[in-house]
């Protein structure tokens, strides 16, 4: 038994990781057909691009959570600046209708804005307290949104936010502009997984780049990072500031695809949520992490349907088992699902797996006497 | 604004402030021996609460009861609200904290608030999702005045029980047996393991200590306001670490003297009018230029003629300095400047922009005498708060317990 | 590591495997579960000379009130059973109800607005909440699907000018009026508004306060945050102000708590006043006591049952499908649905937009009364309100707290 899962799992870990992207890419463009067919209600279709939101902001946190080691606890702060952003430059509220390109880039630069100033003055904090003043950031956010309410409606939230066009700014719903708007389910799917497939080939790359490998140095061991030449508060202010950007692009999103926005969907628990994501996925590992916010966006929603909706403590029970993984996995597999190989190396000192196969290697033992005292 | 609401809104700071530091205690202690954020404090303190009301609840207590009965429930309910707690502590450090010990701050940070959220699950799942509310007992609402100004026994009873723990916590850990070992494992694990000290049962023992000061708040809590909500323990918890980290976390008096600080800072930001708020900014900026301009430049005397000038220090003395307020200042009294010339330039550059800072916000607030805060920012002060202390002086006012190493 | 500890930890991690197996196992079933359930035919379908057509109900049957979603479920539900099936044109019309839940979410009601939408309903009755309402509005205004709400009492819901949403429950607007009134026949010279920071109460206490302010009355706002304990600053704010009476729109938890703190205070003559929000028994235990509630008032948006003329018959019907007293608004919501069907009648077709332009001309004899909706804003008055003959700020029900429970105020 165990013999054939270890054989099966060198067989899979054999397989270009290319090969699983496309297939996830593959699987993932392919979804909303069953939609078309008439197989999946268009319900699911809206928890399809939820999770896929979701899967943004956690690729976003896990730039500062899993590369660079930084714990931000406000991070859906970002996420609200984007969101707000793209609900003021595109809603009634201030007779405003920028065009889509626009709005999301101002969108991303505001956010990243956020970033740098909430940054500057709290990077030298040392991990614990970097956590609570990110803390403390998301939440004076959130409460500031609700108390400027000439600005931001308030409690009420921001409205009737436009759809985006893709082409041109105006209102005119004909021909290829009507082509090019966005409104349904179907179109904000596509739209949201063009840019999770864009976010992630750009942080994969990045991962391998000079600035991931700055960022892990500084995850593993910051005053050898800084020995060795790597300047620490621009690759941390870097990875603040990106993944801020990320955030942002999603509240945009996010502000377009829900149509209205208002200060209950930026509680704490929501960033507590996301941070849940990064750590269930693998901290470091961008596969790992798609998984995690899938998993924890879209399970609960199926669950829900099965048990059917009028349970009124649902809401009750998954906080409970989102409580409970976070414990479990920083116990017992705080590399997460898909583990980054980095992190696996550093989060159990020893590996045994790889202790086994450094003695198999030497001695060339039988099965039954791997059990050698070390 | 009369001097009778000036009174008022005091005592009515100064109670706040008391409650959060019964919380922030517990919080301080782990921390100081631990170095570690138990983000689930504030759930036990809110489970303290809630058995202590369900207690009292389940003993039907009212007015009419004889008050030796009266006062026996009253001390049931205090009893199992410490040893709940004590026992919840105890077995959440046994089974969420202590396998991660040795890991890097964040790790254990992150289990504590899945604990966190679980336990806030389970109260609802335990106690549903209303809030608790006590009968009000005449004990509870009874009240005197002094000065035409209506005070409750509560509230004194509330700053007399943190007094007397904050003595008692200092007590236990300055003078016992178990303080010392609480100090030896704080300072260096390894090195107490090895002097015989069991550093698993010191630790232990701090949480059900820190457990079951929790438990008191949340008694004390329940028989103050009469009600509370499941997800109380979240912002409860915040701010008594915002206090901690405000006195210097790790140090037992500064979780107080910083309780005491937030308590008036929330209640005195949103009841007092801006023009006498702005006397504390005015007492702010001669507090620092008297400590920037006597006690720095006294202690870094001494430091010079210890150590006599070296390159560095040469290098320090630029042009920008000589810009800043006090250069011209100590020249007019003619006292020796050299030792203030050892600050550096950039750092000359950041007092004095401070200062500047301060003086135009008394200005500003001098200006708008009569307007006050909207209350509705009130829930934001202790974030502003927790901000600015961690990013100015994450060591807090009293400065945190340094544990000296060699 | 010693072996035992390894073995600990190797059995520990298949455990975890199983369980991390089983909950993958359990959601793949929900899933093929839910696929088969669903029967995504969609739109109108014919059977002989019936025709389907479909009614949302957006309701909120998770989240922070599922007793009041609940009963406006049940509402639209025995209405279905009364008005479900009409004949039209030589046609039968049999109606089948799309009932979602928003979780009283603003954004969870934007999605469910929009899977309405997607499913092609004539109308909706909904949502539960003010917040919910607000996010829905839009998009149903945008694809011209009339909306009927029998508990949103939010005067902003419709404050911009929508066509497309009625509401059979009164505004709040009403309630800001007559508590301002009712203040005014107190004799009271200086008031106190207190809100808890939420869409609700902001709401009504700026209408109450701008009434006050209109008749010359020196106010103050004060606000506090939902959950909050500690009101001493408030309360010190209040005694220094020395109000004859204070407006408290929020709800009953943060009203329960400020009444008891300013008694101990020493406040006990200050008026203490309410809306619908601090109706209920709830509130005399939050004071901490019989006595301390003693003497609150507090107005409703609704006339009392034993006033609605069609209450009673309502009540048994209700009582004999469900087992249950009759829950908080679900009344209105059968109105809701009364009326909606009414207005198809009306218009003679199920087209949407002559559903819209009926209801703006219905007149309605309901459970709750008789009433019409407001064609054209005025004043407090928006498009879509109910207008309820021979309502006047002043005989807006009024309640009294008396001997710990509330008692109307004749």
């Amino acid at each position: 038994m165990a013999a054939m899962t270890e054989r099966i799992s060198s067989v899979l870990a054999r397989v270009p990781r290319g090969v699983y992207m496309a297939l996830a890419v593959v699987l993932a463009a392919g979804f909303p057909l069953l939609n078309v067919i008439g197989v999946v209600e268009t319900a699911w279709l809206r928890v399809g691009v939820m999770s896929l939101l979701f899967v943004m902001l956690a690729l976003g946190l896990n730039i500062v959570m899993g590369e660079t080691g930084l714990l931000n606890l406000g991070y859906i702060a970002f996420f609200a600046f984007g969101a707000y952003t793209t609900a003021l430059l595109s809603s009634p509220k201030f007779e405003l209708r920028w065009p889509f390109l626009a709005v999301v880039v101002v969108s991303t630069l505001i956010a990243m804005l956020a970033g740098f100033v909430i940054g500057l003055p709290t990077l030298r904090l040392r991990g614990d307290y970097l956590a609570i003043v990110t803390l403390a950031f998301g939440e004076i956010v959130r409460l500031t949104i609700i108390n400027l309410q000439g600005f931001t409606n308030g409690p009420n939230g921001i409205t009737g936010i436009y759809s985006p066009l893709l082409a041109g700014g105006s209102e005119v719903k004909t021909g290829l502009a009507a082509w090019l708007t966005v409104d349904k389910p179907i179109e904000y799917y596509y739209l949201v997984l063009v840019a999770v497939v864009v976010v992630s080939i750009l942080l994969a790359n990045l991962k391998n780049s000079r600035v991931g490998r700055a960022w892990n140095a500084l995850r593993e061991d910051e005053l050898a990072a800084i020995s060795s030449g790597i300047t620490a508060s621009r690759a941390k202010m870097l990875s603040v500031v990106l993944s801020a950007g990320i955030a942002g692009f999603a509240g945009s999103l996010y502000a377009y695809y829900s149509n209205v926005i208002s200060p209950e969907s930026f509680l704490f628990m929501q960033s507590v949520i996301v941070v849940c994501m990064v750590v269930l996925g693998g901290m470091g590992s961008i596969p790992g992490v798609v998984v995690g916010a899938i998993v924890l966006q879209a399970l609960p929603q199926v669950i829900r349907q099965a048990a059917g909706a009028a349970r009124s403590d649902f809401e009750v029970y998954r906080m409970l088992i989102f409580g409970v993984l976070i414990v479990v996995m920083v116990i017992f597999r705080p590399e997460g699902l898909l583990p980054d190989k980095l992190w696996r190396r550093e989060s159990h000192e020893v590996d045994p797996r790889e202790l086994e196969k450094t003695r198999q290697s030497l001695f060339d033992l039988e099965e039954g006497e791997k059990d050698l005292e070390v | 604004m009369s001097l009778d609401h000036i009174v008022s809104v005091t005592i009515g700071g100064l109670t706040v402030g008391m409650i959060y530091a019964l919380i922030a205690l517990g919080y301080t202690m782990v921390y100081g021996v631990l170095k570690f954020i138990n983000f689930a404090h504030g759930e036990v303190f809110t489970i303290g609460g809630y058995v202590a009301a369900f207690t009292l609840l389940g003993l039907g207590v009212n007015d009419d009861m004889s008050p030796l009965v009266l006062a026996g429930c009253v001390v049931l309910a205090l009893l199992a609200a410490v040893l709940v707690p004590m026992a919840i502590g105890f077995l959440i450090e046994r089974i969420a904290y202590r396998p991660l010990r040795g890991r890097s701050r964040i790790i254990p940070l992150l289990s504590a608030i899945g604990v966190s959220i679980v336990m806030q699950q389970l109260i609802i799942l335990v106690f549903g999702p209303a809030p608790v509310s006590m009968p009000s007992l005449a004990v509870g609402s009874a009240s005197f005045v002094v000065f035409g100004i209506r005070i409750r026994v509560l509230a004194l009873v509330i700053i007399a029980v943190s007094s007397a723990l904050m003595l008692g916590l200092t007590y236990l850990v300055k003078s016992t047996r178990i303080g010392k070992a609480m100090r030896a494992t704080s300072q260096d694990m390894e090195a107490a393991e090895m002097m015989g000290i069991d550093t698993n049962k010191t630790i232990a023992f701090t949480f059900v200590v820190g457990s079951a000061l929790a438990g008191i708040g949340g008694f004390l809590v329940v028989m103050y306001y009469g009600s509370l909500k499941y997800d109380a323990g979240f912002l409860y918890g915040l701010k008594a670490f915002t206090s901690a980290v405000l006195g210097g976390i790790g140090n037992i008096p500064g979780a107080v003297v910083g309780a005491i600080v937030l308590g008036m800072t929330e209640t005195y930001g949103v009841s007092l009018d801006l023009g006498f708020m702005a006397w504390f900014v005015v007492a702010g900026l001669i507090l620092g230029l008297y400590v920037q301009m006597v006690r720095v430049p006294r202690r870094r005397l001494q430091h010079i003629a210890d150590d006599r000038r070296t390159p560095a220090y040469e290098k320090s003395i630029t042009d920008v300095y000589r810009l800043t307020p006090y250069y011209g200042f100590k020249t007019l009294l003619a006292e020796r400047t050299d030792a203030l010339l050892s600050v550096s330039a950039a750092h000359a550059v950041r007092l004095m922009f401070g200062n500047l800072f301060l003086a135009v916000v008394a200005a500003v607030m001098f200006a708008n005498a009569s307007v006050r805060i909207d209350t509705r920012w009130q829930p934001v002060i202790a974030f502003v708060v927790l901000m600015v202390i961690l990013m100015f002086r994450p060591s807090g006012i009293l400065g945190e317990a340094i544990t000296e190493k060699v | 590591m010693t072996k035992g500890a390894r073995m600990l930890h190797e059995r520990t991690r298949k455990v975890l495997a199983l369980a991390l197996a089983a909950i993958l196992a359990f959601g793949l079933f929900g899933t093929a579960g839910c696929t088969e359930d669903g029967e995504g035919d969609g739109g109108e379908a014919t059977e002989g000379d019936v025709e389907i057509i479909k009614i949302g109900v957006q309701t909120a049957l998770t989240g922070p009130l599922p007793d009041y979603g609940e009963a406006a479920k049940r509402g639209a539900e025995l209405a279905l059973e009364d008005f479900g099936t009409f004949e039209m044109d030589g046609k039968t019309y049999q109606v089948e109800l799309v009932v979602l839940d928003d979780k009283a979410e603003p954004a969870e009601s934007a999605v469910v607005a929009q899977t309405m939408v997607d499913e092609g309903v004539v109308g909706v009755i909904g949502s539960l909440t003010t917040g919910a309402t607000l996010s829905a509005i839009p998009i149903y205004a945008e694809n011209r699907i009339p909306q009927i709400s029998g508990s949103v009492t939010g005067p902003k819901a419709n404050a911009e000018g929508v066509d497309t949403f009625y509401r059979t429950c009164w505004s709040d607007a009403i309630q800001g009026e007559a508590l301002a009134a009712w203040a005014l026949e107190l004799d009271a010279k200086k008031v106190v508004l207190m809100d808890d920071n939420g869409a609700y109460a902001v709401g009504l206490a700026d209408v109450a306060e701008a009434a006050l302010k209109a008749e010359g009355v020196e106010t103050l706002r004060q606000n506090c945050q939902s959950g909050d304990k500690d009101l001493s600053a408030q309360v010190a704010n209040v005694k220094e102000f020395g109000p004859d009476a204070i407006i408290f729109t929020g709800y009953h938890p943060e009203a329960g708590l400020m009444r008891k703190q300013m008694l101990e205070a020493g406040l006990a003559d200050v008026i203490f006043m309410g809306g619908d929000g601090i109706k209920s028994a709830e509130l005399i235990a939050q004071t901490g006591g019989v006595e301390n509630a003693e003497g609150i008032y507090a107005t409703f948006g609704g006339f009392p049952e034993d006033q609605q003329p069609g209450y009673e018959a309502f009540a048994a019907k209700y009582e004999e499908k469900y087992g249950d007293a009759v829950g908080p608004y679900a009344q209105n919501n059968y109105d809701a649905f009364g009326a909606l069907i009414a207005a198809i009648k009306a218009a003679g077709s199920t087209d949407t937009e002559d559903i819209i332009a009926a209801l703006r001309e219905l007149e309605y004899e309901g459970v709750t009364g008789t009433f019409s909706f407001a064609s054209e804003a005025d004043g407090a008055v928006s498009v879509g309100d109910i207008v309820v003959a021979g309502l006047t700020p002043s005989n807006v029900p009024r309640y009294v707290v008396e001997g710990g429970e509330f008692v109307a105020v004749k």
